[in-house]
């Protein structure tokens, strides 16, 4: 009798615990989860959606064609967001195609000087240095300049 | 036994309820109000507005009414910190620092033409420390817009000896400032392509911009020479891409280097009027 009534004593304690310590009421399940890094790569954008003109469909080709033949081939190797072709087809639609080619060939050179990269561009989140085409516009309204010492969160 | 071992369970089953001897009124306004003060301290301004805002419905209190708008403007919003400000009565003793810290918050909301006007509105005329301190901000209101500057003697005048050295080299900056320009950028990459850049300070960029254009024009020329037309004329298109692009660039770069340059000064403005406290008075309501 004694021994039942430890038992009893032991365990009574228990319920109300067991009752209040679910704080949560939805049912624990499996997820799905992805370690992959999202990344601008997996995620082009073929389309010509948003292209209205001549020159923009021209731009597009061309970098689809690229996208196409060469860089899902080649795989992620631009240090910059956007990537290069990325902005070529970005400066081409927020200026025009002759200022975009301009933009796209310094860019270019810029990617090709490997020195002082880290110091000089602030940082995406993923590791990519962040080099909008906001920047080089030639309209300083449009010009927001974030130090290479920030991280931005989103591209 | 079993009795003695019956009672002893229904005693501490029972215990629990009775342990609690002090019997707490956690809304008493002393309870609040020490709860809030905890807040504050903590830096938790947010639940400590709603805390003492609770206690100013009871009774209105100018050291809470100040204490929010403190946590306001702790919390960069700077149009509640200003109107908290501006609900303290004149007989308050916070008066005086209440209305410096009104003057702060309309200066840190950065619409500084409404600064002036309230600075205007509610300093000039006085002859105290704290419209002195508020003449202080109003002047260097001027070095965030590009409104016309007063004379250097009349900007410097609010300031301390030990002050002037420092703001003075903010108004030399502002009067001449080191920016590069663009058009200068443009035609010396024009004339030695990426000279542009290495004006601008872009050393490396222009070196590279440089060698790349070379090597195509080289690479052109190379071909011309050679007799092969085709291969040249594409080194030559490309070689007109990277010169039109650097040139470009160069202009471009230019005006980065102006906006970071901007971007310099502005931020080292904010961390000396930051150090000085805005020219507010430091409380200290945790010690």
């Amino acid at each position: 009798m004694i021994r039942r009534i430890k038992i009893l004593t032991l365990l009574f304690p228990l319920f109300p615990l067991s009752i209040y310590s679910q704080t949560d009421w939805v049912k624990w399940e499996k997820t799905n989860f992805d370690y992959r890094k999202s990344s601008e790569y997996r995620q082009r954008d073929y389309s010509y959606d948003n292209d209205t003109t001549a020159a923009q469909y021209v731009v597009k080709t061309t970098a689809n064609a690229y996208w196409y033949f060469v860089s899902d081939l080649d795989g992620d190797n631009c240090p910059f967001r956007p990537s290069c072709s990325a902005f070529f087809v970005e400066s081409s639609k927020q200026t025009n195609i002759f200022q975009g080619t301009l933009m796209f060939f310094d860019r270019f050179t810029r990617d090709i000087n490997i020195y002082k990269r880290h110091k000089h561009y602030p940082h995406i989140k993923d590791g990519y240095l962040y080099d909008p085409v906001s920047l080089y516009t030639l309209d300083e309204s449009k010009i927001n300049y974030i130090p290479p010492s920030a991280i931005i969160e989103q591209q | 036994m079993n009795i003695a071992l019956l009672l002893s369970i229904i005693l501490l089953l029972i215990s629990p309820h009775y342990s609690q001897t002090e019997n707490l009124d956690f809304n008493s306004p002393a309870n609040i109000r020490l709860f809030a003060d905890h807040l504050y301290c903590e830096k938790d301004y947010l639940r400590a507005i709603l805390e003492y805002d609770r206690l100013l419905e009871m009774q209105m209190n100018d050291t809470l009414l100040y204490k929010t708008g403190l946590s306001y403007s702790y919390m960069y919003d700077y149009p509640s910190a200003a109107q908290r400000f501006d609900l303290i009565p004149p007989s308050s003793p916070f008066i005086n620092q209440s209305r410096i810290e009104w003057l702060k918050a309309k200066f840190l909301f950065g619409d500084y033409p409404k600064f002036k006007l309230a600075y205007v509105n509610q300093f000039v005329g006085e002859n105290n420390k704290y419209q002195s301190e508020g003449q202080k901000l109003f002047n260097f209101s001027y070095l965030f817009t590009d409104e016309p500057l007063p004379s250097k003697e009349e900007f410097l005048s609010p300031f301390e000896i030990n002050e002037k050295e420092k703001v003075s080299s903010f108004y030399d900056w502002k009067v001449d400032p080191p920016y590069k320009s663009s058009t200068v950028a443009g035609i010396m990459s024009a004339i030695i392509p990426g000279s542009g850049k290495v004006y601008v300070g872009e050393v490396s960029d222009g070196i590279v911009a440089f060698l790349v254009t070379g090597i195509f024009v080289f690479l052109a020329y190379d071909n011309f020479q050679a007799g092969h037309t085709t291969r040249a004329w594409i080194f030559t298109g490309a070689a007109a891409l990277f010169y039109g692009g650097n040139i470009y660039g160069s202009v471009a770069a230019a005006q980065v280097h102006n906006a970071k340059i901007t971007f310099e000064f502005n931020e080292s403005l904010n961390i000396y009027l930051k150090k000085n406290n805005y020219y507010s008075p430091a409380y200290d309501f945790c010690k």
